[in-house]
């Protein structure tokens, strides 16, 4: 009797050693993180330092994928569709609430959906600010909307494409303030920078970090952010809620995502290292120097942003709608 | 008789009619607003007309018959092979689909002896994984047993 | 003029230690790999090694990159020369001309002319650039969609010249090209278009699926199952470098390339390919004998070579002199000054001389380095070909589907190149031209987007064209250009089928 009573405690014993050892055991292989965006942009400027903190962290290699294509939706689709063993991972740009509803609209069956993913980490949540060329008469985003609101449609401004997120920042203001811009799509934020500098379009909405260099040597002025608050690098720039249009809340956001259905100790061992990630003085070094804040959210945090930031986005481009080819 | 010109005519124009016919999904806006069906529409009509012009007035053609297709089986062949790789390369890895292929094209279609085949097939497999994967870090895809 | 020689000096004090040098030197190893391997370029090659400079410091890094660039421009003709396999998509136009020289057994004639030509181009392109950086790239930044679009309409003129057969055949292959371009999202509304649900096709169909599938893989097809294989050519070392007569031949139209290429790099947007394809057509108009090109014209591998080595220093202009990305290649580049700490911009030339006058002079460097290791691979490269063709073509086979899937790592990339070679196949047993589709791809998105865009810039007003200058004086060539060709038709009175064809462009332009 006493021998099955052991004989049972070594083999209760043995399946939770079993259990824990299986959890234990994850990461075994390499992990794959995809950045849906070409290299050299800012999904994947991002998502190398987080790729590189993070091996060191988890102790397996972590590579980065680029596959991209469709403003992102290739690899968000790709990520969608995976197994969600935890290998592979997807750092996302703000459009992943984006392309759904793109897609509704169209009324073409989604490449994917938000609810394909579990959210891990939020990294950085830069809000994108309203720039416009030296010369341009508007010294204030307040005179930039006044004059827009005399002049419907007479306002141009370039953007990364349709349903982008240069467009739809834009697309938000111009809900907020009640005014109508023109908008002239251009094929990525590179080309749309472009536009601005050569004169050939009035205003912008870009992510900080890229118009920075061009604002401190003059040729652009920055007239107001989309963010809650005001920027660390451009602390004379009011934010769009100060000026009393508080829906004109955009980020260009990157996070870390995994595919539902990932098992639990996975996730939760996944959302341990990226708060080790966000700590680490490398990965604060590289951000530093792409002049990009961090900004870490996790857990209850980073769902609720994420949903509210959804929901914005959502509304946004419903309101954007087709596109009229009169 | 069926020229050489007369048959690409038919296939182009099938073509065009195609794209026609599926741009009528889009919009296709006006002129000083063209939608994304504008250009379509205003290329397959371009290439409708071009493909009348070649076969009317294409110049010199030769009949379908007389033009040399004896290599078609090989030909064939190769494309099987491309096609197997690509269906295959995500699945069982790239070094497994590689040797594969070329086992196949070099030891059944161009019939070389078994050392040759298998020599060439892992080495070329092999090697061109080492020099993108390991040398200049391009990911290659994974199969099973990490090959 | 001494300031830039006292700044030239610094450059090369740079570029010449030790550290840099070796940099430089491993990037331009790394990059001819790239170039010669099918399908993938530099960008693929800048891409995939970009993570791999992020331990260096900004200068080494640099200058790494843009010796893999380099690297890439000059070997992208060897695949191409040798076994009419694009080496990376600009190379097509090499394919045309280079391969039926080697099939003359002038291979490696053709494979010094293109080194050397990309030599010569990347040298003078440099001093240009060192020069007359800032200047041009104000004038680069006033391109603007209408002006593209002026621009892109005279690139559809050069479709005329690029057949050596019929040009009816020529304009319907360059209108399905440019359908083919169509397939993809409508970067202006958003619409899917002729993508059936594959989402990788959102982009549309890449050039290098195409070009390698189009050339490279439908050679194959064509020549792997031939009775009589192709005769194994054994070429002696005398035969390896071109004759006086072939260099003299290829001297002007060397010239003629870099000028070209470096405008044509210049401007914000234009994608290299174009640059040989002009300078292609270029050679072909001015040609004594233009009915020599396609059967091994010696212009028709010396001007696209130069064209495309100039048009990478062309690029550069943008990019360090504003800090603009004038394309996706400088668009890397900036970003890798970027995650080194140094933000580009208009005033990077006065902040960090040392790293652009490093750059530039390791540029120099670069082309030495790059001449002293192509020459002698020549001989080498040449001798791959006396490999039978049973046992080498299943080698390039596997290079070209590697090639290409590496560039996105899309299976659907290798499906592409797979109907194209299919296609490719049909074209030739139905005497097509492949190259004008190359060229429609490319062209057919950029030159929607630029007439919608400028529509969009100007509320529907097609007076936009008009109204700005740099716009209308294109037009303006564009259109003296047509009515010229359409005078000397009327002069030297063309069989009169010609003549609707030709009629028949003028209408569609």
């Amino acid at each position: 009797m006493r021998r099955a009573r052991v004989l049972v405690g070594v083999a209760a014993l043995a399946v939770v050693a079993g259990i824990a050892g299986a959890q234990e055991s994850y990461p075994t292989r390499p992990i794959t993180l995809v950045a849906p965006f070409p290299p050299g942009g800012v999904a994947d400027l991002t998502a190398r330092p987080v790729a590189a903190s993070l091996e060191k962290i988890l102790k397996t290699p972590v590579g980065v994928v680029n596959k991209t294509g469709a403003a992102g939706a290739v690899g968000m689709q790709y990520v969608a569709t995976s197994r969600p063993d935890g290998y592979t991972l997807l750092l996302a740009l703000s459009s992943i609430s984006i392309i759904p509803e793109a897609d509704k609209i169209f009324g073409r069956p989604p490449a994917f959906t938000v609810e394909q993913f579990a959210p891990i980490a939020l990294v950085s949540a830069d809000p994108t600010v309203l720039v416009v060329r030296a010369e341009s008469p508007w010294k204030t985003a307040r005179e930039f909307i006044e004059d827009a609101q005399k002049r419907p449609g007479q306002i141009s401004y370039s953007s990364s494409g349709v349903y982008g997120t240069l467009h739809m920042a834009m697309a938000l203001l111009e809900h907020a303030a009640n005014v109508k811009l023109r908008h002239v799509p251009y094929a990525g934020a590179g080309p749309a920078l472009t536009a601005i500098l050569g004169g050939h379009v009035d205003a912008l909405a870009s992510g900080p970090a890229v118009v920075l260099p061009h604002l401190k040597a003059g040729k652009l002025r920055a007239l107001a952010g989309w963010g809650e608050a005001r920027m660390a690098s451009l602390p004379d720039v009011p934010t769009f809620k100060e000026l009393g249009y508080p829906d004109a809340e955009f980020y260009i956001w990157a996070g870390v995502f995994a595919g539902k259905g990932t098992p639990e100790p996975i996730l939760t061992r996944l959302r341990d290292a990226m708060r080790q990630v966000v700590a680490d003085p490398d990965f604060k070094g590289a951000m530093d120097k792409l002049e990009t804040p961090i900004v870490f959210k996790q857990g209850e945090e980073f769902q609720r942003f994420f949903d509210a930031d959804a929901r914005r986005l959502a509304a946004g481009v419903r309101r954007v709608g087709r596109i009229e080819t009169k | 008789m069926l020229t050489t010109n007369r048959a690409a005519a038919v296939a182009l124009g099938v073509l065009a009619v195609v794209v026609l016919f599926e741009s009528r999904k889009l919009p296709l806006g006006s002129l000083h607003n063209p939608g994304p069906a504008y250009m379509p529409v205003l290329l397959a009509l371009a290439l409708l007309v071009f493909a009348i012009l070649v076969g009317a007035y294409g110049g010199a053609s030769r009949a379908l018959g007389a033009v040399g297709w004896s290599e078609w089986r090989h030909a064939a062949a190769i494309l099987g092979t491309c096609a197997f790789a690509a269906i295959a390369l995500e699945r069982l890895g790239y070094r497994l689909t590689m040797a594969i292929a070329l086992g196949f094209l070099i030891g059944v279609i161009e019939r070389q002896g078994v050392f040759v085949t298998l020599t060439l097939a892992v080495a070329l497999a092999a090697g061109s994984y080492l020099l993108f994967d390991t040398l200049l870090r391009v990911p290659l895809p994974r199969g099973p047993f990490g090959l | 003029m001494t300031e830039t020689v006292h700044n030239l000096l610094l450059g090369f004090s740079v570029a010449l230690s030790p550290p840099v040098l070796l940099y430089a030197f491993v990037g331009c190893v790394v990059g001819t790999i790239v170039g010669v391997l099918p399908g993938v370029g530099p960008l693929a090659g800048i891409s995939l090694l970009l993570p791999a400079t992020f331990g260096l410091d900004a200068t080494k890094a640099i200058v790494m990159l843009a010796g893999i660039y380099y690297g890439a421009m000059y070997g992208g003709s060897t695949t191409s020369i040798l076994m009419r396999i694009p080496g990376e998509a600009a190379s097509v136009m090499t394919c045309i001309d280079g391969y039926a020289m080697a099939r003359k057994g002038r291979a490696g004639a053709a494979l010094a002319i293109a080194a050397v030509g990309s030599y010569v181009a990347g040298t003078v392109s440099v001093v240009a650039l060192m020069f007359l950086a800032p200047p041009l790239a104000s004038f680069a930044l006033r391109f603007g969609p209408p002006e593209y679009f002026a621009l892109l309409i005279l690139g559809l003129l050069v479709l005329a010249y690029m057949s050596s057969g019929s040009m009816v055949k020529a304009l319907a292959m360059a209108t399905l090209g440019l359908l083919l371009g169509m397939i993809g999202i409508d970067q202006m509304t958003g619409y899917f278009r002729f993508a059936y649900g594959v989402v990788e096709l959102g982009d549309g169909i890449g050039v290098v699926p195409v070009a390698v599938g189009l050339f490279g893989l439908s050679e194959i097809l064509a020549t792997a199952g031939q009775e009589t294989p192709p005769a194994v050519i054994k070429p002696t070392l005398r035969e390896l470098l071109p004759s006086r007569q072939e260099w003299k031949d290829a001297n002007w139209p060397i010239w003629r390339g870099t000028v070209l290429g470096f405008l044509i790099g210049i401007i914000p947007g234009s994608a290299h390919i174009i640059s040989s394809f002009v300078s292609y057509a270029v050679e072909r108009r001015l040609a004594r004998r233009p009915e020599e090109f396609g059967q091994g014209a010696v212009a028709g591998v010396a001007g696209p070579e130069s064209a495309n080595n100039s048009a990478t220093s062309g690029a550069f202009v943008p990019m360090l002199a504003l800090g603009v990305p004038s394309g996706p290649i400088p668009a890397v580049m900036l970003a890798a000054m970027m995650v080194h700490g140094v933000s580009p911009g208009p005033l990077l030339i006065k902040q960090q001389p040392e790293l652009f006058w490093g750059f530039i002079a390791s540029m120099y460097v670069g082309n030495v380095v790059l001449l002293i290791l192509n020459l002698p691979l020549v001989g080498v490269f040449v001798n791959l070909l006396r490999v039978p063709y049973p046992l080498l073509y299943p080698g390039i086979l596997v290079f070209c589907i590697l090639g290409v899937y590496a560039v996105n790592s899309s299976v659907v990339d290798v499906w592409i190149m797979l109907v194209m070679g299919l296609v490719g196949y049909l074209l030739r047993k139905l005497e097509f031209e492949p190259a004008p589709i190359v060229l429609g791809v490319i062209l057919a998105p950029m030159i929607e987007m630029a007439l919608r865009q400028s529509l969009a810039m100007s509320d529907g007003q097609y007076a936009i064209f008009l109204t700005r200058p740099i716009a209308t004086t294109l037009l303006a060539v564009g259109v003296l250009l047509v009515l010229l060709s359409l005078k000397s038709l009327v002069t030297h009175g063309f069989d009169w089928r010609e003549r609707i064809a030709m009629a028949e462009k003028g209408e569609e332009l």
